[in-house]
């Protein structure tokens, strides 16, 4: 029972959680099913919208329909990354943890927050359909653009796509921080802010915004970032004349500030408590 | 204020240290202005005032008091997930909230109320669990985890879900994970909570062996007086944030002045329950009784002396 923390170690948590995330999907068949078609259909049926609008009007936003497409794509690719890597026990939307009182759960394991965090969410099976879907869209959109890009490209993909991820999660710890003065109130912060504005406003070509409106969408509230500035990137149209490691930057920028503000959370947490004293204190 | 008796431990042998330790919380004040409403007044709750106590190593210890005494708060301090307003808080010679992560590898906790079992899995699932996360080397595991299939009758329900248990049956797969790393130090807050007669007995006699057979330290709250007499060898009673009783169960029947009754029984069937102190005095009186068909005498149970001593401290529920 050493206390030495080593990459086998991270290791050997993800490979429990996907062990277990295998074990609740193997065991009934139907299910299993279920929830593969589950997720395939929910993801399809929220993209085609844009696209078929795309393809009926010859693109929109300046963008063709197979870049938009492309842009569909990433973003299916991104939601099915955070979803594979943050999706399992409100990882990602971790408001709900600390609204909940659930924090509590995880200051009692003897690992550290961080790597509980980086583990727990870990849905490799459960939770790849959207993964599928995104790059497979992405494969075709290729295709359908006539694209046979190098291996510089694949690698800047791979790069946009992390830091939009952790773009999406950063912003997701930094509005939960709230949660840990107003549990009730801030509960679904996390929800909101990734479900019910950034998720759906990162499916459109953003392009077709004024800069007035635009600008915000790629620094204040970063839905820009999730797809369209990086897609615009990748198909060589970079946009807003920002440099091409602009989202790279971001990221770094707002995680700094989400690390900054989960700490100053936490130890409030700690020292206050979240008892049935406090205004807006769990619901329990 | 009740009376106080100190118990020393030897310091060489201390599992848990708390030195002068404080906790408030703030409550707020209805507005009962505009200037109020704007800047709300807020009153200080003392969960825990200037509490000072040590427990030994091996040492079973009930923790009781009212409703909002302080005791969860207390649990809370000990396993790291608050910290005292002011004061000093040492379990196994180590601060609860610099040291989290190497104390939790040695302690363990259970919230009566709170699961820590995966409600989707099987209960064999989350032992497994544990085993990887705790990093409890094989030995270990495989002997903890017959000994708690064993003694706490988990092996019939061990394959299935969580989710699906029932209370008592929950309640002793949570015990029974909790232990798998084997911890030296165990903190309870009411583990019986809401469990049949049977189920409470089983965790009961389980603790005690643990306590018996491995010197295990366990702190232990609950509401249920029968049920900590049974398990622990002293009690620390809490009363608004503040200890009022430490000693072992005799001294507080003995401070508690338990009174003594005879419980007459007349032949017409009719009941008569005749408080006493003096036993020459009683027996005169029952001497001068007609029709009786029998006595018998017994004294206030712990439950109804605590219930008045409570009443009497007003505290808050």
């Amino acid at each position: 029972m050493g206390d030495k923390l080593s990459l086998r170690r991270v290791f050997g948590l993800l490979a429990l959680y996907a062990r277990m995330d295998l074990d609740w999907l193997l065991r009934d068949a139907k299910l299993s099913l279920l929830d593969a078609a589950n997720g395939l259909i929910a993801c399809l049926s929220s993209l085609s919208g844009v696209f078929l609008l795309a393809w009926r009007f010859g693109g929109v936003g300046g963008l063709s329909p197979w870049q938009i497409l492309f842009m569909l794509g990433f973003t299916a690719t991104v939601a099915g990354l955070c979803m594979v890597f943050f999706g399992s026990n409100n990882v990602a939307h971790i408001s709900r943890r600390i609204g909940r009182g659930q924090l509590d759960h995880m200051l009692l394991q003897p690992l550290p927050l961080w790597l509980q965090l980086i583990a727990e969410g870990f849905l490799p099976f459960s939770g790849c359909p959207r993964l599928l879907v995104g790059l497979g869209l992405v494969l075709w959109s290729l295709r359908g653009l006539e694209l046979s890009p190098g291996w510089f490209w694949w690698l800047s993909l791979a790069g946009y796509l992390a830091c939009a991820v952790l773009c999406l999660v950063g912003l997701s710890y930094l509005w939960s921080a709230l949660a840990f003065r107003w549990p009730v109130a801030f509960e679904e912060i996390s929800s909101v802010v990734i479900d019910e504005i950034c998720g759906p406003l990162s499916q459109y070509p953003l392009s077709i915004l004024p800069p007035a409106l635009l600008w915000p969408l790629v620094s204040i509230l970063p839905a820009g970032l999730l797809a369209w500035f990086p897609s615009c990137i990748l198909l060589g149209r970079p946009p807003l004349g920002l440099p091409e490691l602009y989202p790279l930057f971001f990221t770094l920028g707002l995680w700094a500030l989400a690390i900054f503000t989960f700490r100053k959370g936490l130890l409030y947490y700690v020292h206050y408590g979240s008892n049935r004293y406090t205004q807006g204190g769990h619901r329990n | 204020m009740f009376t106080t008796v100190q118990t020393v431990t030897p310091k060489a042998g201390t599992a848990i240290e708390l030195r002068a330790v404080s906790k408030h919380f703030y409550q707020r004040q209805p507005a009962k202005s505009l200037a109020d409403w704007l800047s709300p007044k807020r009153r200080q709750i003392p969960a825990l005032d200037d509490v000072s106590f040590s427990v030994a190593r091996g040492e079973f210890l009930a923790y009781a008091g009212p409703n909002g005494a302080g005791k969860s708060t207390t649990i809370k301090l000990l396993s790291g997930m608050l910290t005292p307003t002011t004061g000093e808080v040492t379990v196994l010679g180590l601060s609860p909230l610099k040291e989290r992560i190497p104390l939790m590898r040695r302690v363990g906790v259970l919230f009566g109320n709170r699961r820590e079992l995966w409600s989707d899995h099987p209960v064999s699932a989350s032992f497994r669990w544990k085993r990887e996360v705790w990093g409890v080397p094989k030995a270990v595991f495989d002997e903890m985890e017959s000994l708690v299939l064993e003694l706490l009758d988990i092996r019939p329900f061990y394959q299935t879900l969580a989710r699906e248990l029932s209370l008592g049956q929950r309640m002793r797969a949570e015990l029974g994970m909790m232990l798998l790393h084997r911890p030296e130090l165990i903190l309870l807050d009411e583990p019986t909570l809401g469990l049949d007669v049977l189920a409470k007995r089983q965790i009961i006699a389980f603790l005690k062996e643990l306590n018996e057979r491995d010197q295990t330290t366990i702190l232990v709250t609950s509401h249920d007086m029968d049920d900590l007499e049974e398990m622990a060898r002293r009690i620390l009673l809490l009363s608004n944030g503040k200890v009022a009783f430490d000693g072992d169960f005799s001294a507080l029947r003995g401070a508690l002045k338990l009174g003594k009754k005879a419980l007459v029984r007349f032949r017409n069937q009719s009941l008569r329950e005749i408080p006493y102190d003096d036993i020459g005095a009683l027996l005169q009186e029952l001497s001068a009784l007609e029709g009786v068909a029998e006595i018998e005498f017994a004294q206030n149970s712990l439950e109804e002396g605590l219930a008045d001593l409570f009443s009497s401290w007003k505290a808050p529920s």
